[in-house]
């Protein structure tokens, strides 16, 4: 019986991230589980057409036309990461860079929260080989892999916690290809505490 | 009767008389005290070395009939042939870094190769191409495993492979023919003349495949077609009972036919033209006898090495890319040999080093000059012992001073067992590359600049806007300095002689290696998003491990040859993180993640814990006939990424990322046919094995014949 209001509140919380109803207040650890998704989003192979956005509320990509607004949490192209802030967009989008492992992650930090300070200085560090990088790029195939144990923290533009982790980074032929990728493959998974509460 | 004809015109040309030619079958069957070169700069024998040295002799390679250097060395306990993973991953490219030799798990850059002890340059990512050194013209090869630097200097970490060219003895002409799959043909002469104070030694050779092509569905071979020519020339002469004057040329030239396909603005076109690399060098010394205890030498070595690639595109023959690189090295040396008995001596010497480069990625010619110092004493103590201390003291401008000490010893507890055990220093110079490279690459844009060069660098980037006016570069004006990699080695060897005619040996050996050049990128990035590298002293490595050798010559006519390595090689960084907890996988198929455990990793990729070599011998005297066999196991190694396998971390730590072992089987039947002729035939690769992605280098089953004439007075 318990365990049914528990998948009530879920759909509950579900229904909120559409933005219906509003669920439980913030903060405490009473909090109602994170919803969970795993997602596989298209991008240009390009390191000069323009990002791809994301919503974390609504688990969609956002046109690039509103790449102006708050509709938006993070953009890829290629192996850089944006987030809604300063340099980036009108946001106040925040992101840790977390090392650990994702499912038994279960708060986000109070504090810590990085900002696109200018577009050469992002929050998300994607500059290969650094100890840093959420990514290996690895030379003698040329395969781009999201590092084991790396994952992000995000406050989102709607003031809410999400962990996300990068599971692969694919493209539709292999980079060796002679004619190179048309279209890159980012599969991530996260969890979106819909309630405001840092847990997950 | 025709050969008679020939003879006859070869013996007026060279030669004023014929004698028979000697007995085939005088080489001994014992256990041999031999003279050795490498560990002491003089002639010594064998017995008085406490260092692990191993001679492959001139008949070894004459039986196995083979042309390439590399194939000889591969079949060597605990060589392995490694390539450069980025070489072999550029499909249907020509593969510009060529096959190295790993010794003791240490990558080619870190085993020095001399030709007569002089050193040869021109590595390309740390390879030096083994094919520059034609095989009928060796005597000898000497492998001194552990570090030599307290001799030989820089790169000497692994150990030295030290190629020893015949010397005049007699009045010699030799020819051999050698015709083998994919249309290869080598040709070479070869003679010596030995007169009463001069003699002269002189080698040709041609050699040239139409090369392979393993994976059909990429235009352009695997191996592209080539033409190589070596010569060499050596002249002794004996101007009294005190003075001997040595000169000697070597020249070798390769040109590779390039033929492949690239895809500018996304279109396919045929890119052709030619790849020349060429090795020239001189050497002169003088070998003066003051008394009975005491000689010295005085030498100058000069070598040029250039690699210059052009291609032109097929469709307007328009120059598509060229690259250049000349290398030159004078090198002035004296050495001073003081002691009667060759168990005692003592070699001290010293000499500079003129090094220039030149080439389209470093911008100006650079220079690199050096001098050293050593010293190496000898010591034979109740005959029992025989001890080595020896140091040498490098210094280049652009480095702090290095000093590199040795210290070895053996211990014969009984006349069949003996024990022997050193320790050493070595170190390895940063090189051209990791000084002064200044690259961008025109397809992603990022730029790779030399530790020395990067201020320079950085200013021009900036200057060109392609770093932002906000970024400040000052901390990296002056440039970073970069020091020597340094490794500490240790080998301890057990040799048990039994019967007079089998050895049984086993050398343990660690090697730690600290300051590891890396590439690692600045903490900005240039107006494109693209990181800027550069080249800094960072990881910790160890390889260790045990090598065991069998031989035994169990008669006249059967010999066997048996070696084994067992290696691990990690890598200290990594340890340290597993043992921190940092350290995490992911399986790609389960997304579960999980931290690595200390069972978990393997090691360094590229490295095969298990090799084993077997070399059989068997002649029949009767039908003068000889059987030839070896054997080379190399067990299972990783690779990254291998068929697209990453768990997130780029190491070694599960069993999808290792490539399969192998083996190669080669043989070979030398029949003497009349006097002076012998017909060699045989077969390489007899089980066919091939790899086209990670061992290109490996062609699969071929053939060949050879028709040696050997004239000798």
């Amino acid at each position: 019986m318990k365990m049914k209001t528990i998948k009530l509140s879920v759909l509950a919380c579900a229904a909120l991230v559409t933005g219906l109803i509003s669920c439980s207040e913030k903060g405490g650890n009473s909090s109602l589980p994170a919803v969970s998704k795993t997602d596989s989003i298209a991008a240009p192979f390009s390191t000069t057409k323009p990002f791809t956005y994301f919503s974390f509320k609504n688990d969609a990509i956002v046109s690039g036309t509103d790449s102006a607004t708050t509709n938006w949490d993070f953009a890829f192209r290629f192996v850089n990461i944006i987030v809604n802030s300063h340099a980036s967009g009108p946001g106040n989008v925040g992101v840790i860079t977390q090392s650990g492992i994702y499912e038994s992650f279960m708060q986000a930090p109070a504090t810590g929260y990085g900002y696109d300070t200018t577009t050469t200085q992002l929050a998300i560090n994607a500059r290969d080989r650094d100890a840093n990088a959420w990514y290996l790029y690895d030379p003698s195939v040329h395969a781009l892999t999201p590092k084991a144990g790396k994952f992000f923290v995000f406050r989102t533009t709607d003031n809410k916690y999400v962990k996300m982790e990068i599971l692969s980074v694919t493209t539709d032929v292999p980079f060796t290809n002679p004619i190179p990728p048309d279209t890159i493959w980012y599969k991530f998974r996260y969890a979106y505490q819909a309630d405001g509460s840092r847990n997950f | 009767m025709l050969h008679k004809i020939l003879n006859s015109i070869i013996v007026l040309l060279f030669f004023s008389s014929v004698s028979a030619q000697k007995s085939s079958s005088d080489s001994s069957d014992r256990v041999l005290d031999e003279i050795i070169v490498t560990g002491t700069k003089t002639e010594n024998k064998a017995s008085n070395l406490p260092l692990p040295i191993q001679v492959i002799s001139s008949k070894t390679i004459q039986l196995s009939g083979s042309q390439k250097l590399i194939d000889i060395l591969q079949m060597q306990s605990g060589l392995v042939i490694a390539n450069n993973p980025l070489g072999t991953a550029l499909q249907g490219y020509p593969n510009p870094f060529g096959d190295g030799i790993q010794m003791q798990g240490l990558d080619p850059a870190y085993t020095l190769i001399l030709v007569d002890g002089e050193p040869l340059t021109g590595r390309n990512a740390g390879i030096i191409n083994l094919g520059r050194i034609a095989i009928g013209n060796i005597k000898q090869i000497e492998i001194l495993r552990g570090p030599a630097t307290s001799l030989y200097g820089s790169d000497a970490l692994a150990g030295v492979i030290n190629i020893i060219t015949k010397e005049p003895q007699k009045n010699t002409l030799q020819f051999q023919t050698h015709y083998a799959s994919n249309s290869t043909l080598g040709l070479t002469a070869a003679s010596s003349l030995k007169m009463n104070k001069v003699s002269f030694q002189v080698f040709a050779n041609r050699y040239s495949s139409n090369g392979y092509d393993l994976d059909k569905s990429i235009y352009g071979k695997t191996v592209d077609p080539f033409i190589d020519y070596s010569f060499n020339a050596k002249m002794i002469y004996d101007i009294d009972a005190k003075n001997r004057f040595i000169i000697s040329g070597r020249y070798f030239s390769d040109k590779q036919f390039n033929n492949y396909m690239i895809y500018p603005d996304l279109q396919p076109e045929v890119v052709k033209g030619n790849t020349i690399e060429t090795d020239k060098s001189l050497y002169a010394r003088l070998q003066h006898i003051v008394n009975n205890g005491l000689n010295y030498y005085t030498s100058v070595y000069a070598t040029t090495y250039s690699n210059n690639a052009a291609v032109y595109l097929q469709k307007n023959d328009s120059l598509y890319e060229e690259i250049k690189l000349t290398q030159f090295l004078l090198k002035p040396e004296i050495q001073v040999n003081i002691g009667k008995d060759p168990s005692s001596l003592l070699v001290t010497g010293a000499g500079y080093n003129f090094e220039t480069v030149n080439s389209t990625r470093y911008g100006s010619p650079r220079e690199l000059d050096s001098w050293y110092l050593f010293a190496q004493k000898q010591i034979k103590w109740k005959e029992k012992t025989n001890i080595i201390i020896g140091a040498r003291f490098d210094k280049n401008l652009l480095y702090p001073a290095q000093l590199s000490p040795k210290i070895a010893a053996s211990y014969k507890v009984s006349s069949a067992f003996l024990i022997k055990g050193s320790i050493g220093g070595g170190f390895k110079a940063p090189d051209f590359r990791q000084q002064f490279l200044d690259f961008s690459n025109s397809l992603i844009g990022y730029s790779l600049i030399g530790a020395r060069e990067l201020g320079h660098g950085l200013q021009m980037l900036k200057k060109s806007g392609q770093i932002d006016n906000s970024i400040d570069i000052n901390p990296y004006l002056n440039g970073v300095e970069l020091s020597p990699e340094k490794s500490v080695g240790v080998n301890l060897e057990f040799d048990y002689t039994f019967q007079n005619n089998s050895v049984f040996k086993v050398n343990f050996f660690r090697n730690d290696i600290s300051n590891l050049i890396e590439t690692y990128n600045l903490p900005f990035s240039k107006t494109n998003n693209q990181a800027i590298y550069s080249y800094i002293n960072v990881n910790k490595v160890f390889t260790e491990g045990a090598e065991v050798t069998f031989s035994q010559n169990f008669n006249k006519n059967f010999s066997l040859y048996a070696g084994y390595q067992y290696l691990i090689a990690k890598d200290k960084d990594v340890l340290a993180q597993i043992k921190e907890g940092k350290m995490y996988k992911r399986d790609p198929f389960t997304n579960i993640t999980s931290l690595v455990t200390k069972q978990e990793y393997k090691g360094l990729y590229n490295r095969s814990r298990n090799t084993a070599n077997i070399r059989l011998q068997y002649n029949n005297l009767k039908y003068n006939t000889i059987a030839f066999i070896t054997v080379k196991f190399r067990g299972r190694y990783g690779f990254s990424g291998l068929n697209g396998f990453q768990d997130g971390n780029n190491i070694l730590d599960d069993d999808r990322e290792f490539v399969k072992g192998f083996t190669l089987v080669n043989t070979t039947f030398s029949k003497q046919i009349a006097n002076r002729w012998e017909v060699q035939a045989g077969v390489e690769n007899i089980l066919n094995y091939t790899n086209k992605i990670q061992m290109p280098n490996i062609f699969g089953r071929s053939y060949f014949i050879n028709c040696n004439f050997k004239l000798q007075k």
